[in-house]
């Protein structure tokens, strides 16, 4: 690591920490429900503001201070500032253990759930004219396993691979600001806090953290912390189980339906 | 130097930068005074750097970093452990949106560079990917509420 780049980064990284936290939570009530924006929601849209692509290339000093080294290296970073939150999910399933384990079977069984992407994805991206690339963007949240899965099934320059790496990187991209709001909004649809709250675990811990962040401040207080618990163990499960998952049950799924709809949806030439 | 213990170098450079912005984070926030959350602070970046070697010693078991990390706060914090009741005194001191926020900022600045990618993937691939977020999240909300109804949880 360059001494420059570490420091113009963390500099970076602490000034829009503090804005984040001075700007605090915000809740914005929308007829349907509340939306919680939380501090962390606020802190990846000025991260992604500062980069050289946008506000970078018109603010020279800026462009200066944070260019591609910084940028990479704000990578390695995320792995590794993502510890302490993974040391908090834990204190906040260990003393939870007994409602965790009674909850087991709907914890196990809503891995299941998981393939209501295909169900729910692959008919909308028939119908915008995608062919071979839909099975790769939508047989599972693509995260990095996915991109394994495809990459030795088809080779990640495939159409499938075109698919995957497409969900991949919109997830990378717009991933936890999407949950960060569907988090708290989700309440409206009826559904109980702890299934929703299961739900927050896909695989990715940083859009498990958003969306069972905003979940936890949306919910009556007295459910937070068994909110937060179910959200950490489910992540934990799909990450445990995701693979197997996505290559025995998504990906042939989906392969299967795409051989049914596909004459029905797809778009002729 | 040899590249392992460099490499452990920057990890604890990095966890300790890492803590002192949640140290601050947190007390702006949510009104956590520094000095006696310290103590907390240690014990969390301690198990990372644990969770970390971990991960580099035993390559064996794929796990990443922060699922060994819950897995040994989780341990220590089970209630019939003799180190529940400490851990979690101190622990608690940290607190869990705080933690967020600093991850967050670099992640931000981390995709500055994919932007590019993203222009020439065109808005389809974006409408796709916002109804596999969905079908994923509510696919599994809908088993889960239909279970713990069964299961009377609740």
């Amino acid at each position: 690591m360059k001494k420059s780049s570490v420091v113009s980064l963390v500099v970076a990284a602490f000034i829009i920490t503090i804005i984040a936290e001075l700007i605090g939570t915000q809740r914005i009530n929308v007829g349907i429900g509340t939306i919680v924006l939380l501090p962390m929601l606020f802190a990846v849209v000025m991260g992604i503001l500062i980069t050289p692509g946008v506000l970078g290339k018109r603010i020279a000093a800026l462009g200066k201070a944070i260019g591609t080294e910084e940028v990479d290296l704000a990578g390695t970073f995320v792995m590794v500032a993502l510890l302490p939150l993974g040391v908090k999910y834990g204190t906040l399933v260990g003393p939870n253990i007994v409602k965790v384990i009674e909850a087991g079977p709907a914890l196990l069984l809503q891995e299941l759930g998981n393939l209501g992407t295909i169900l729910l994805a692959l008919p909308v991206a028939l119908l915008l004219g995608l062919k071979r690339e839909a099975v790769g963007a939508t047989f599972s949240i693509c995260r990095e396993s996915a991109l394994g899965i495809i990459g030795e099934k088809y080779g990640i320059s495939s159409p499938e691979g075109t698919g995957v790496l497409g969900t991949y990187l919109i997830g990378t991209l717009f991933g936890t600001i999407f949950f960060s709001i569907l988090g708290s909004l989700s309440l409206s649809t009826g559904l109980h806090p702890y299934a929703l709250a299961m739900a927050t675990g896909m695989g990715s811990g940083s859009m498990m953290a958003a969306a069972s962040g905003a979940l936890s401040e949306a919910v009556d207080p007295a459910m937070k912390e068994t909110v937060l618990a179910y959200a950490a163990t489910s992540n934990m499960l799909t990450g445990v189980t995701g693979l197997y998952a996505e290559y025995f049950l998504g990906l042939p799924i989906t392969n299967f339906l795409y051989k049914k709809l596909e004459p029905v949806l797809g778009r002729r030439k | 130097m040899s590249e392992k213990s460099a490499k452990f170098k920057n990890y604890s450079l990095v966890l300790l930068i890492t803590g002192v912005m949640i140290l601050v984070g947190q007390w702006i926030g949510y009104d956590k005074a520094i000095i006696p959350s310290i103590p907390g602070m240690i014990l969390v970046l301690l198990i990372a750097f644990i969770a970390l070697v971990i991960k580099e010693y035993v390559p064996a078991i794929k796990f990443p970093a922060f699922a060994w990390a819950s897995l040994i706060a989780f341990i220590l914090s089970m209630p019939f452990m003799p180190t529940a009741a400490p851990f979690l005194k101190y622990t608690n001191e940290v607190v869990f949106l705080g933690t967020t926020t600093p991850i967050l900022a670099f992640a931000g600045i981390s995709v500055g560079n994919k932007l590019g990618e993203f222009k020439t993937l065109g808005w389809k691939v974006f409408i796709v990917a916002i109804f596999v977020f969905s079908g994923t999240f509510f696919g599994s909300a809908i088993v889960s509420h239909i279970i713990l109804s069964a299961t009377g949880i609740i």
